[in-house]
Protein backbone atom coordinates (compact mmCIF):
# COMPACT_ATOMS: atom_id res chain seq x y z
CA UNK A 1 0.00 0.00 0.00
CA UNK A 2 2.77 2.36 0.94
CA UNK A 3 4.37 1.70 -2.41
CA UNK A 4 1.19 2.68 -4.29
CA UNK A 5 0.99 6.10 -2.63
CA UNK A 6 4.59 7.01 -3.51
CA UNK A 7 4.47 9.64 -6.26
CA UNK A 8 6.07 8.64 -9.55
CA UNK A 9 9.05 10.99 -10.08
CA UNK A 10 8.05 11.75 -13.66
CA UNK A 11 4.52 12.74 -12.67
CA UNK A 12 5.88 14.82 -9.83
CA UNK A 13 8.21 16.72 -12.16
CA UNK A 14 5.35 17.23 -14.59
CA UNK A 15 3.14 18.60 -11.86
CA UNK A 16 5.86 20.95 -10.65
CA UNK A 17 6.40 22.21 -14.20
CA UNK A 18 2.68 22.87 -14.66
CA UNK A 19 2.55 24.78 -11.40
CA UNK A 20 5.55 26.86 -12.45
CA UNK A 21 4.01 27.58 -15.84
CA UNK A 22 0.68 28.54 -14.30
CA UNK A 23 2.36 30.95 -11.86
CA UNK A 24 4.50 32.42 -14.62
CA UNK A 25 1.36 32.95 -16.71
CA UNK A 26 -0.30 34.78 -13.83
CA UNK A 27 2.78 36.90 -13.24
CA UNK A 28 2.99 37.87 -16.91
CA UNK A 29 -0.72 38.68 -17.06
CA UNK A 30 -0.25 41.00 -14.08
CA UNK A 31 2.78 42.50 -15.77
CA UNK A 32 0.97 43.28 -19.03
CA UNK A 33 -1.95 44.83 -17.17
CA UNK A 34 0.28 47.53 -15.64
CA UNK A 35 0.13 51.06 -17.11
CA UNK A 36 3.89 51.02 -17.67
CA UNK A 37 3.51 48.03 -20.02
CA UNK A 38 0.84 49.98 -21.92
CA UNK A 39 3.28 52.87 -22.31
CA UNK A 40 6.02 50.49 -23.48
CA UNK A 41 3.66 48.93 -25.98
CA UNK A 42 2.59 52.37 -27.24
CA UNK A 43 6.21 53.48 -27.76
CA UNK A 44 7.09 50.21 -29.49
CA UNK A 45 4.11 50.49 -31.85
CA UNK A 46 5.01 54.11 -32.66
CA UNK A 47 8.64 53.19 -33.35
CA UNK A 48 7.69 50.31 -35.62
CA UNK A 49 5.16 52.52 -37.44
CA UNK A 50 7.71 55.30 -37.91
CA UNK A 51 10.41 52.96 -39.21
CA UNK A 52 7.91 51.32 -41.58
CA UNK A 53 6.83 54.69 -42.93
CA UNK A 54 10.39 55.89 -43.48
CA UNK A 55 11.42 52.68 -45.27
CA UNK A 56 8.24 52.70 -47.35
CA UNK A 57 8.81 56.32 -48.37
CA UNK A 58 12.41 55.57 -49.35
CA UNK A 59 11.39 52.54 -51.41
CA UNK A 60 8.69 54.59 -53.14
CA UNK A 61 11.15 57.39 -53.89
CA UNK A 62 13.57 54.93 -55.48
CA UNK A 63 10.83 53.41 -57.63
CA UNK A 64 9.58 56.81 -58.77
CA UNK A 65 13.06 57.90 -59.77
CA UNK A 66 13.30 54.73 -61.81
CA UNK A 67 10.07 55.83 -63.52
CA UNK A 68 8.25 52.79 -62.17
CA UNK A 69 4.86 52.77 -60.48
CA UNK A 70 5.33 52.69 -56.73
CA UNK A 71 3.02 51.37 -54.07
CA UNK A 72 1.44 54.78 -53.58
CA UNK A 73 0.64 54.99 -57.30
CA UNK A 74 -0.99 51.56 -57.31
CA UNK A 75 -2.93 52.43 -54.16
CA UNK A 76 -4.14 55.67 -55.73
CA UNK A 77 -5.37 53.82 -58.81
CA UNK A 78 -7.10 51.17 -56.72
CA UNK A 79 -8.73 53.94 -54.66
CA UNK A 80 -10.08 55.51 -57.86
CA UNK A 81 -11.49 52.16 -58.92
CA UNK A 82 -13.19 51.81 -55.54
CA UNK A 83 -14.74 55.26 -55.78
CA UNK A 84 -16.06 54.38 -59.23
CA UNK A 85 -17.49 51.15 -57.84
CA UNK A 86 -19.16 53.12 -55.03
CA UNK A 87 -20.84 55.39 -57.57
CA UNK A 88 -21.93 52.45 -59.73
CA UNK A 89 -23.41 50.65 -56.71
CA UNK A 90 -25.43 53.72 -55.73
CA UNK A 91 -26.53 54.22 -59.33
CA UNK A 92 -27.58 50.59 -59.60
CA UNK A 93 -29.63 50.83 -56.41
CA UNK A 94 -31.34 53.95 -57.71
CA UNK A 95 -32.13 52.24 -61.03
CA UNK A 96 -33.57 49.25 -59.15
CA UNK A 97 -35.72 51.53 -57.00
CA UNK A 98 -37.08 53.26 -60.10
CA UNK A 99 -37.65 49.89 -61.76
CA UNK A 100 -39.64 48.71 -58.75
CA UNK A 101 -41.64 51.94 -58.68
CA UNK A 102 -42.45 51.56 -62.36
CA UNK A 103 -43.42 47.92 -61.90
CA UNK A 104 -45.74 48.80 -59.02
CA UNK A 105 -47.42 51.55 -61.01
CA UNK A 106 -47.82 49.70 -64.32
CA UNK A 107 -51.14 47.88 -64.81
CA UNK A 108 -50.93 44.26 -65.94
CA UNK A 109 -52.84 42.66 -68.84
CA UNK A 110 -55.76 41.75 -66.56
CA UNK A 111 -55.96 45.28 -65.19
CA UNK A 112 -54.36 44.75 -61.78
CA UNK A 113 -51.15 46.44 -60.77
CA UNK A 114 -48.02 44.41 -61.29
CA UNK A 115 -46.22 43.74 -58.06
CA UNK A 116 -42.65 42.54 -58.25
CA UNK A 117 -42.56 39.06 -56.87
CA UNK A 118 -39.25 37.73 -58.05
CA UNK A 119 -37.01 37.16 -55.12
CA UNK A 120 -33.96 35.77 -56.84
CA UNK A 121 -30.72 37.70 -56.40
CA UNK A 122 -30.26 39.86 -59.44
CA UNK A 123 -26.53 40.15 -59.40
CA UNK A 124 -25.29 36.74 -58.52
CA UNK A 125 -21.65 36.49 -59.55
CA UNK A 126 -22.11 32.82 -60.22
CA UNK A 127 -18.89 31.68 -58.58
CA UNK A 128 -19.05 29.17 -55.80
CA UNK A 129 -16.34 28.80 -53.27
CA UNK B 1 4.86 4.52 -19.49
CA UNK B 2 8.34 4.63 -18.01
CA UNK B 3 10.50 7.71 -18.12
CA UNK B 4 12.85 5.95 -20.52
CA UNK B 5 9.93 5.03 -22.76
CA UNK B 6 8.74 8.62 -22.81
CA UNK B 7 12.22 9.90 -23.58
CA UNK B 8 12.50 7.43 -26.44
CA UNK B 9 9.35 8.91 -27.98
CA UNK B 10 10.56 12.51 -27.82
CA UNK B 11 12.51 12.57 -31.15
CA UNK B 12 9.56 11.19 -33.08
CA UNK B 13 7.11 13.51 -31.28
CA UNK B 14 9.37 16.48 -32.06
CA UNK B 15 9.37 15.56 -35.73
CA UNK B 16 5.59 15.17 -35.69
CA UNK B 17 5.19 18.46 -33.79
CA UNK B 18 7.23 20.28 -36.44
CA UNK B 19 5.09 18.72 -39.15
CA UNK B 20 1.84 19.81 -37.45
CA UNK B 21 3.10 23.39 -37.12
CA UNK B 22 4.54 23.60 -40.63
CA UNK B 23 1.44 22.22 -42.34
CA UNK B 24 -1.05 24.56 -40.62
CA UNK B 25 -1.52 26.61 -43.82
CA UNK B 26 -2.67 23.43 -45.59
CA UNK B 27 -5.62 22.93 -43.23
CA UNK B 28 -9.03 23.42 -44.84
CA UNK B 29 -11.46 25.84 -43.23
CA UNK B 30 -14.76 27.28 -44.43
CA UNK B 31 -15.72 24.22 -46.46
CA UNK B 32 -19.52 24.41 -46.42
CA UNK B 33 -20.71 25.03 -50.01
CA UNK B 34 -21.82 28.61 -50.59
CA UNK B 35 -22.58 31.02 -53.38
CA UNK B 36 -21.69 34.63 -53.93
CA UNK B 37 -24.81 36.81 -53.77
CA UNK B 38 -23.31 40.27 -53.94
CA UNK B 39 -19.96 42.00 -53.87
CA UNK B 40 -18.90 45.57 -53.35
CA UNK B 41 -15.26 46.64 -53.03
CA UNK B 42 -13.76 43.95 -50.79
CA UNK B 43 -17.05 42.94 -49.20
CA UNK B 44 -18.76 39.73 -50.29
CA UNK B 45 -22.14 38.42 -49.27
CA UNK B 46 -22.41 34.63 -49.31
CA UNK B 47 -25.43 32.40 -49.08
CA UNK B 48 -24.94 28.83 -47.91
CA UNK B 49 -26.58 26.06 -49.89
CA UNK B 50 -29.34 24.24 -48.08
CA UNK B 51 -31.98 21.71 -49.00
CA UNK B 52 -34.01 22.07 -45.84
CA UNK B 53 -34.98 25.62 -45.02
CA UNK B 54 -37.64 25.55 -42.34
CA UNK B 55 -37.45 29.02 -40.81
CA UNK B 56 -38.57 31.96 -42.88
CA UNK B 57 -36.32 34.62 -41.41
CA UNK B 58 -32.77 34.40 -42.79
CA UNK B 59 -29.73 34.76 -40.55
CA UNK B 60 -26.99 37.17 -41.60
CA UNK B 61 -23.65 36.44 -39.90
CA UNK B 62 -21.30 39.36 -39.29
CA UNK B 63 -17.79 38.92 -37.95
CA UNK B 64 -15.10 41.32 -36.77
CA UNK B 65 -12.77 43.35 -38.95
CA UNK B 66 -9.57 41.86 -37.51
CA UNK B 67 -10.04 38.16 -38.33
CA UNK B 68 -11.65 36.22 -41.13
CA UNK B 69 -15.29 35.09 -40.82
CA UNK B 70 -14.40 31.44 -41.46
CA UNK B 71 -14.59 30.95 -37.69
CA UNK B 72 -18.33 30.54 -38.30
CA UNK B 73 -17.54 27.56 -40.50
CA UNK B 74 -14.32 26.22 -39.06
CA UNK B 75 -14.38 22.57 -40.10
CA UNK B 76 -16.94 19.89 -40.96
CA UNK B 77 -18.43 18.57 -37.74
CA UNK B 78 -17.56 21.73 -35.84
CA UNK B 79 -19.17 24.45 -37.94
CA UNK B 80 -21.79 26.89 -36.70
CA UNK B 81 -22.95 27.44 -40.28
CA UNK B 82 -23.38 23.70 -40.78
CA UNK B 83 -25.31 23.55 -37.51
CA UNK B 84 -27.66 26.40 -38.48
CA UNK B 85 -28.30 24.81 -41.88
CA UNK B 86 -29.13 21.50 -40.20
CA UNK B 87 -31.57 23.38 -37.95
CA UNK B 88 -33.35 24.68 -41.03
CA UNK B 89 -32.10 28.28 -41.18
CA UNK B 90 -31.34 30.22 -44.33
CA UNK B 91 -27.77 31.38 -43.66
CA UNK B 92 -25.95 34.35 -45.18
CA UNK B 93 -22.52 35.64 -44.27
CA UNK B 94 -20.93 39.00 -44.89
CA UNK B 95 -17.18 38.81 -45.47
CA UNK B 96 -15.34 42.14 -45.22
CA UNK B 97 -12.53 40.77 -47.36
CA UNK B 98 -8.89 41.69 -46.95
CA UNK B 99 -8.62 45.49 -47.00
CA UNK B 100 -5.66 47.03 -48.74
CA UNK B 101 -4.12 50.48 -48.57
CA UNK B 102 -6.71 51.68 -51.07
CA UNK B 103 -9.36 51.04 -48.39
CA UNK B 104 -7.88 53.57 -45.98
CA UNK B 105 -10.99 55.71 -46.49
CA UNK B 106 -13.21 52.99 -45.01
CA UNK B 107 -14.43 54.19 -41.63
CA UNK B 108 -17.05 52.76 -39.29
CA UNK B 109 -19.72 54.73 -41.16
CA UNK B 110 -18.77 52.99 -44.41
CA UNK B 111 -18.96 49.58 -42.75
CA UNK B 112 -22.29 50.23 -41.02
CA UNK B 113 -24.15 52.55 -43.39
CA UNK B 114 -22.86 51.16 -46.68
CA UNK B 115 -21.46 47.65 -46.55
CA UNK B 116 -23.70 46.23 -43.81
CA UNK B 117 -26.76 48.18 -44.91
CA UNK B 118 -26.38 46.98 -48.47
CA UNK B 119 -25.62 43.43 -47.37
CA UNK B 120 -28.90 43.48 -45.41
CA UNK B 121 -30.71 44.75 -48.49
CA UNK B 122 -29.22 42.06 -50.71
CA UNK B 123 -29.97 39.35 -48.15
CA UNK B 124 -33.63 40.35 -48.15
CA UNK B 125 -33.75 40.40 -51.93
CA UNK B 126 -32.08 37.01 -52.22
CA UNK B 127 -34.23 35.38 -49.54
CA UNK B 128 -37.48 37.05 -50.57
CA UNK B 129 -38.17 38.04 -46.98
CA UNK B 130 -38.84 41.43 -45.43
CA UNK B 131 -36.97 40.81 -42.20
CA UNK B 132 -33.83 39.04 -41.03
CA UNK B 133 -31.73 38.15 -38.02
CA UNK B 134 -28.39 39.91 -37.58
CA UNK B 135 -25.86 37.81 -35.72
CA UNK B 136 -22.68 39.70 -34.90
CA UNK B 137 -19.60 38.53 -33.08
CA UNK B 138 -16.92 40.71 -31.45
CA UNK B 139 -16.51 43.95 -33.44
CA UNK B 140 -19.08 42.51 -35.81
CA UNK B 141 -21.51 42.61 -32.88
CA UNK B 142 -20.71 46.26 -32.23
CA UNK B 143 -21.29 47.08 -35.89
CA UNK B 144 -24.63 45.23 -35.71
CA UNK B 145 -25.61 47.13 -32.55
CA UNK B 146 -24.79 50.41 -34.30
CA UNK B 147 -26.81 49.30 -37.32
CA UNK B 148 -29.83 48.34 -35.19
CA UNK B 149 -29.63 51.71 -33.43
CA UNK B 150 -29.56 53.55 -36.74
CA UNK B 151 -32.31 51.48 -38.34
CA UNK B 152 -34.54 50.44 -35.40
CA UNK B 153 -37.60 49.90 -37.56
CA UNK B 154 -37.38 47.81 -40.68
CA UNK B 155 -35.29 44.94 -41.82
CA UNK B 156 -33.81 43.56 -38.60
CA UNK B 157 -36.26 41.52 -36.53
CA UNK B 158 -33.72 39.82 -34.25
CA UNK B 159 -30.24 40.84 -33.18
CA UNK B 160 -27.81 38.39 -31.64
CA UNK B 161 -24.64 39.90 -30.21
CA UNK B 162 -21.84 37.53 -29.21
CA UNK B 163 -18.98 38.72 -26.96
CA UNK B 164 -19.45 42.28 -28.14
CA UNK B 165 -17.57 45.32 -26.82
CA UNK B 166 -20.03 48.08 -25.94
CA UNK B 167 -18.42 49.83 -22.96
CA UNK B 168 -14.78 48.70 -23.00
CA UNK B 169 -13.58 51.29 -20.48
CA UNK B 170 -12.56 48.65 -17.92
CA UNK B 171 -10.82 46.32 -20.36
CA UNK B 172 -7.12 45.63 -20.72
CA UNK B 173 -7.27 47.08 -24.23
CA UNK B 174 -8.47 50.37 -22.77
CA UNK B 175 -5.48 50.35 -20.42
CA UNK B 176 -3.16 49.82 -23.37
CA UNK B 177 -4.58 52.15 -25.99
CA UNK B 178 -7.02 54.36 -24.09
CA UNK B 179 -4.41 56.61 -22.50
CA UNK B 180 -2.98 59.75 -24.13
CA UNK B 181 0.46 58.23 -24.61
CA UNK B 182 -0.87 55.86 -27.27
CA UNK B 183 -0.79 58.01 -30.38
CA UNK B 184 -3.43 56.42 -32.59
CA UNK B 185 -3.01 59.15 -35.20
CA UNK B 186 0.65 58.31 -35.68
CA UNK B 187 -0.22 54.65 -36.30
CA UNK B 188 -3.16 55.46 -38.59
CA UNK B 189 -1.13 58.03 -40.54
CA UNK B 190 1.80 55.64 -40.96
CA UNK B 191 -0.25 52.69 -42.13
CA UNK B 192 -3.02 53.08 -44.67
CA UNK B 193 -4.02 49.60 -43.56
CA UNK B 194 -2.86 48.72 -40.04
CA UNK B 195 -1.18 45.29 -40.26
CA UNK B 196 -3.28 42.50 -38.82
CA UNK B 197 -0.17 40.79 -37.47
CA UNK B 198 0.41 43.72 -35.11
CA UNK B 199 -3.13 43.54 -33.78
CA UNK B 200 -2.84 39.78 -33.43
CA UNK B 201 0.37 40.18 -31.45
CA UNK B 202 -1.36 42.63 -29.10
CA UNK B 203 -4.19 40.13 -28.63
CA UNK B 204 -1.74 37.37 -27.79
CA UNK B 205 0.22 39.59 -25.42
CA UNK B 206 -2.85 39.79 -23.20
CA UNK B 207 -2.08 36.24 -22.13
CA UNK B 208 1.53 35.85 -23.21
CA UNK B 209 2.45 32.58 -21.53
CA UNK B 210 -0.83 30.89 -22.45
CA UNK B 211 -0.56 31.93 -26.10
CA UNK B 212 3.17 31.58 -26.69
CA UNK B 213 4.04 28.65 -24.40
CA UNK B 214 1.10 26.65 -23.03
CA UNK B 215 -0.59 26.15 -26.40
CA UNK B 216 2.54 24.60 -27.89
CA UNK B 217 3.37 22.63 -24.76
CA UNK B 218 -0.10 21.06 -24.75
CA UNK B 219 0.19 20.32 -28.46
CA UNK B 220 3.52 18.59 -27.93
CA UNK B 221 2.14 16.70 -24.95
CA UNK B 222 -0.82 15.40 -26.94
CA UNK B 223 1.53 14.18 -29.69
CA UNK B 224 3.72 12.56 -27.08
CA UNK B 225 0.62 10.81 -25.74
CA UNK B 226 0.06 9.33 -29.18
CA UNK B 227 -2.84 11.54 -30.29
CA UNK B 228 -3.15 13.18 -33.69
CA UNK B 229 -4.06 16.84 -33.08
CA UNK B 230 -4.29 17.84 -36.73
CA UNK B 231 -8.09 17.76 -37.02
CA UNK B 232 -8.73 19.84 -33.94
CA UNK B 233 -5.68 22.08 -33.81
CA UNK B 234 -4.77 23.01 -37.35
CA UNK B 235 -8.02 24.65 -38.55
CA UNK B 236 -8.14 26.87 -35.47
CA UNK B 237 -4.42 27.69 -35.72
CA UNK B 238 -4.86 28.61 -39.38
CA UNK B 239 -7.78 30.86 -38.58
CA UNK B 240 -5.95 32.55 -35.69
CA UNK B 241 -2.95 33.29 -37.92
CA UNK B 242 -5.04 34.86 -40.68
CA UNK B 243 -5.28 38.52 -39.72
CA UNK B 244 -6.45 40.95 -42.38
CA UNK B 245 -5.32 44.57 -42.08
CA UNK B 246 -7.54 47.11 -40.32
CA UNK B 247 -8.34 50.07 -42.62
CA UNK B 248 -6.65 53.06 -41.02
CA UNK B 249 -9.74 55.26 -40.80
CA UNK B 250 -11.80 52.52 -39.15
CA UNK B 251 -8.86 51.75 -36.83
CA UNK B 252 -8.53 55.39 -35.80
CA UNK B 253 -12.27 55.68 -35.15
CA UNK B 254 -12.48 52.36 -33.32
CA UNK B 255 -9.61 53.14 -30.95
CA UNK B 256 -10.63 56.75 -30.38
CA UNK B 257 -14.38 56.33 -30.09
CA UNK B 258 -14.40 53.09 -28.15
CA UNK B 259 -11.23 53.04 -26.03
CA UNK B 260 -10.11 56.64 -25.66
CA UNK B 261 -13.47 58.41 -25.45
CA UNK B 262 -15.91 55.56 -24.77
CA UNK B 263 -18.48 57.25 -26.97
CA UNK B 264 -20.81 54.41 -27.93
CA UNK B 265 -22.29 53.75 -24.53
CA UNK B 266 -22.65 57.49 -23.96
CA UNK B 267 -24.50 57.90 -27.26
CA UNK B 268 -21.84 60.18 -28.71
CA UNK B 269 -20.91 58.22 -31.82
CA UNK B 270 -22.09 59.91 -34.99
CA UNK B 271 -22.20 58.14 -38.33
CA UNK B 272 -22.90 60.31 -41.37
CA UNK B 273 -24.06 63.02 -39.00
CA UNK B 274 -26.61 60.83 -37.25
CA UNK B 275 -26.21 59.98 -33.57
CA UNK B 276 -25.93 56.29 -32.79
CA UNK B 277 -28.28 56.00 -29.81
CA UNK B 278 -28.34 52.44 -28.44
CA UNK B 279 -31.58 53.40 -26.69
CA UNK B 280 -33.27 53.23 -30.08
CA UNK B 281 -32.67 49.49 -30.44
CA UNK B 282 -36.09 47.87 -30.50
CA UNK B 283 -35.30 44.51 -32.07
CA UNK B 284 -35.58 41.21 -30.22
CA UNK B 285 -32.16 41.05 -28.61
CA UNK B 286 -29.97 38.19 -27.48
CA UNK B 287 -26.70 39.14 -25.82
CA UNK B 288 -24.15 36.42 -25.15
CA UNK B 289 -21.14 37.00 -22.91
CA UNK B 290 -18.28 34.69 -21.99
CA UNK B 291 -17.19 34.54 -18.36
CA UNK B 292 -13.47 34.20 -19.16
CA UNK B 293 -13.44 36.67 -22.06
CA UNK B 294 -10.38 38.92 -21.70
CA UNK B 295 -10.92 40.72 -25.03
CA UNK B 296 -14.56 41.76 -24.53
CA UNK B 297 -15.19 41.12 -20.82
CA UNK B 298 -18.85 40.69 -19.82
CA UNK B 299 -18.70 43.90 -17.78
CA UNK B 300 -18.10 45.77 -21.03
CA UNK B 301 -21.14 44.25 -22.76
CA UNK B 302 -23.89 44.14 -20.14
CA UNK B 303 -24.45 47.93 -20.00
CA UNK B 304 -26.23 47.44 -23.33
CA UNK B 305 -29.02 45.55 -21.58
CA UNK B 306 -30.03 48.65 -19.64
CA UNK B 307 -29.81 50.94 -22.62
CA UNK B 308 -31.94 49.29 -25.28
CA UNK B 309 -35.66 49.85 -25.79
CA UNK B 310 -36.28 46.23 -26.85
CA UNK B 311 -39.09 44.45 -25.05
CA UNK B 312 -37.63 41.03 -25.77
CA UNK B 313 -34.14 40.94 -24.26
CA UNK B 314 -32.24 37.78 -23.32
CA UNK B 315 -28.80 37.58 -21.77
CA UNK B 316 -26.75 34.39 -21.71
CA UNK B 317 -23.57 34.42 -19.68
CA UNK B 318 -21.65 31.21 -20.25
CA UNK B 319 -18.24 29.94 -19.22
CA UNK B 320 -15.61 30.23 -21.92
CA UNK B 321 -13.33 32.62 -23.71
CA UNK B 322 -13.86 35.20 -26.43
CA UNK B 323 -13.57 32.68 -29.26
CA UNK B 324 -13.78 29.35 -27.44
CA UNK B 325 -17.34 30.11 -26.35
CA UNK B 326 -18.59 29.75 -29.93
CA UNK B 327 -15.83 27.77 -31.62
CA UNK B 328 -14.75 25.42 -28.85
CA UNK B 329 -15.53 21.72 -28.88
CA UNK B 330 -18.34 22.13 -26.30
CA UNK B 331 -20.19 24.87 -28.19
CA UNK B 332 -21.93 22.42 -30.50
CA UNK B 333 -23.67 20.75 -27.59
CA UNK B 334 -24.12 23.73 -25.28
CA UNK B 335 -24.36 27.22 -26.74
CA UNK B 336 -25.37 26.53 -30.35
CA UNK B 337 -28.60 24.68 -29.42
CA UNK B 338 -29.50 27.57 -27.11
CA UNK B 339 -28.98 30.04 -29.94
CA UNK B 340 -31.00 27.88 -32.33
CA UNK B 341 -33.87 27.61 -29.84
CA UNK B 342 -33.93 31.37 -29.30
CA UNK B 343 -33.83 32.00 -33.04
CA UNK B 344 -36.43 29.42 -34.02
CA UNK B 345 -38.96 30.98 -31.61
CA UNK B 346 -38.51 34.29 -33.41
CA UNK B 347 -37.99 33.26 -37.02
CA UNK B 348 -41.49 32.42 -38.23
CA UNK B 349 -44.00 34.44 -40.19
Amino acid sequence: MAKASTPIPEAHVHELYEQAESRTAQAFEELVSKPSFGTLLARSAENVAAVTRISSDIADLVLRNLRLAGRADVTRLAGQLHRTEDKLERLLQKVEELHDELARGRPSANGSSVVRTDTEPRRTKGASS
Amino acid sequence: MSAIGTLARVPRATFEFANVILTIPDASIGQTPREVVWTHRGTTLYRYRSSRREHAIPVLLVFALINRPEIFDLRPGNSFVEFLLAEGFDVFLVDWGVPGEEDSDMGLAEFVCDELHWAVRETLLASGEEELTLLGWCIGGTLCAMYCAMYPVGAVRNAVLLTTPIDPSGSLYARWVGHDEFDVDLIADSYAAVPGAGIDMANKLMKPVTNYVTTYRLLFQSILDGKDPRTGYQPMAKWVADNPPFPSRAYREWITWMYKENRLVAGRVRLRGERVDLGRIEQNLLVVTAGADHIAPPAGTVPLLDLVASEDVTHLDRPGGHIGLMAGSKAKHELWPELADWLSDRSGH
